[in-house]
């Protein structure tokens, strides 16, 4: 990459879309992703096809990343004193892989158990799944947002011939931004394209109309529902959330103002931000979190890596007490 | 220059800015704004419009601009509601892809 792109371009990013390009990772970690599944049993052709996507395999290994960044202190912009940037980069992608290389998936780490939980959910449902386990690529949904359109086009082509090649049909998404990616970003890139895409809470909410199954929690909870921007607005799920957490026994949940929850939602300020402007992230992040503690809340439900990471970093100084959960997580555990 | 898609992009970019009906609406609903305007949706578009027609500005501001916005999409709900179709979000995302095709092509010229 020449320094006219890194000039313009922040390095945040451009050390992004040089994982993907290159590694096929967001975080450019070489351990393998499917770690979580290997006690799963999934197979590799089935009607529906799991996208278990970065944001989840590898949420532990970006907070890794992100802190060791933020450490070095050269995250942000870098206009003006980008010379050596690069090599700093190259050097701390060196020291994160050794580091991280060491974590495995364990109760530790609160992403992981979100993969387990929502095949076991659609399991449960009776909902024939499986995963393409290391073939599953990246879907490249970062070097989209921050502008590198021919990579992204090309890298789009190409995970869309290895899905052909694994004659998947039906996905089956977690993260919303990779299931809105591959829903509504990728036709406009790819001739022909045929993949039907459902957001696993989608599937979720109509299995359990059909099967007619009542969750039940265990205790009371008062919850509150923080929308991902990528759910609520790009794959427009606003009530599906909501009606799955309110027909769970035993889970209330508390009413935001209107202008801050559903389609008109605030960001939380977590994903792509985070890799620019840390501080501004911070600072968005805590001004959701206060809005979505005003309500009394013991426990925040989301759906979505970025956020999740987002909100329990910055929840963690207001209020220690108060717990982030995956809405995948707590229906696991509701569902019989 | 010419072909490789940057003057549709730049169409595409100032037709969006055109159709925008100043009513500001967007400013409230951009989680980065903290009080200054080019930290709000309005502002960013105002200055790669005014980038494209006038030449003002440097392509370093810009990229502060809009590489702090969240893609969050919160403006472009609203400004869908007041049925305006500048898609204020999308015209960010296409500011962003116009920056790298210009860095892009300045690179290709390098020997």
């Amino acid at each position: 990459m020449s320094r006219f792109v890194k000039d313009v371009i922040p390095v945040g990013h451009i050390y992004i879309r040089d994982n993907v390009l290159e590694k096929d990772t967001l975080t450019g970690v070489s351990e393998s992703k499917a770690l979580w599944a290997k006690d799963l049993d999934l197979p590799k052709r089935a009607e529906y096809t799991f996208f278990a996507a970065c944001g989840y395999q590898h949420m532990k290994y970006v907070e890794a990343m992100m802190g060791a960044l933020k450490k070095a202190g050269k995250i942000g912009m870098g206009m003006g004193k980008v010379v050596g940037i690069s090599k700093v980069f190259s050097k701390l992608g060196l020291d994160i892989t050794s580091i991280t290389a060491k974590i495995t998936a364990s109760e530790d780490d609160p992403y992981t158990p979100v993969l387990t939980s929502a095949i076991s959910l659609l399991r449960k449902l009776g909902v024939d799944v499986g995963y393409l386990h290391e073939e599953e690529p990246c879907c490249g949904s970062p070097i989209y947002y921050a502008g590198f359109m021919d990579d992204y086009a090309e890298h789009a082509g190409k995970n869309y011939e290895i899905f052909q090649s694994f004659g998947v049909r039906k996905v089956i998404g977690l993260v919303p931004a990779c299931t809105a990616a591959l829903k509504n970003v990728y036709p406009g890139y790819i001739n022909g394209y045929d993949l039907e895409v459902q957001h696993l809470i989608e599937v979720v909410a109509q299995k359990l109309k059909e099967t007619g199954i009542k969750p039940q929690c265990k205790e009371r909870v008062k919850v509150v529902y923080h929308d991902p921007c990528q759910l609520s607005r790009y794959l427009e799920l606003t009530d599906e959330p909501r009606e799955l957490l309110k027909s769970i026994e035993g889970v209330e949940l508390a009413d935001l103002d209107p202008e801050q929850c559903g389609k008109w939602s605030t960001c939380c300020g977590g994903g792509g931000l985070e890799a620019t402007h840390p501080e501004l992230a911070e600072r968005i992040g805590v001004r959701r979190a206060e809005e979505l503690l005003e309500t009394g809340a013991s426990v925040i439900v989301s759906n979505c890596p970025a956020c999740e990471m987002q909100l329990a970093k910055v929840t963690k100084k207001l209020d220690p007490n108060v717990k982030v959960i995956d809405l995948v997580r707590l229906l696991d555990e509701a569902v019989e | 220059m010419s072909s490789s898609g940057l003057e549709e992009l730049e169409k595409e970019i100032t037709d969006n800015v055109q159709r925008c009906w100043k009513c500001r609406m967007c400013v409230a609903m951009c989680p980065t704004y903290e009080g200054w305007f080019t930290q709000s949706t309005a502002g960013r578009l105002m200055a790669i419009n005014l980038y494209i027609k006038h030449g003002l500005g440097s392509e370093e501001e810009l990229s502060t601009m809009l590489y702090a916005c969240t893609t969050c999409r919160r403006c472009q709900e609203r400004c869908r509601m007041l049925s305006t179709d500048c898609r204020p979000a999308d015209t960010i995302l296409k500011a962003r892809q116009y920056l790298v095709k210009r860095a892009e092509l300045r690179e290709g010229k390098e020997p």
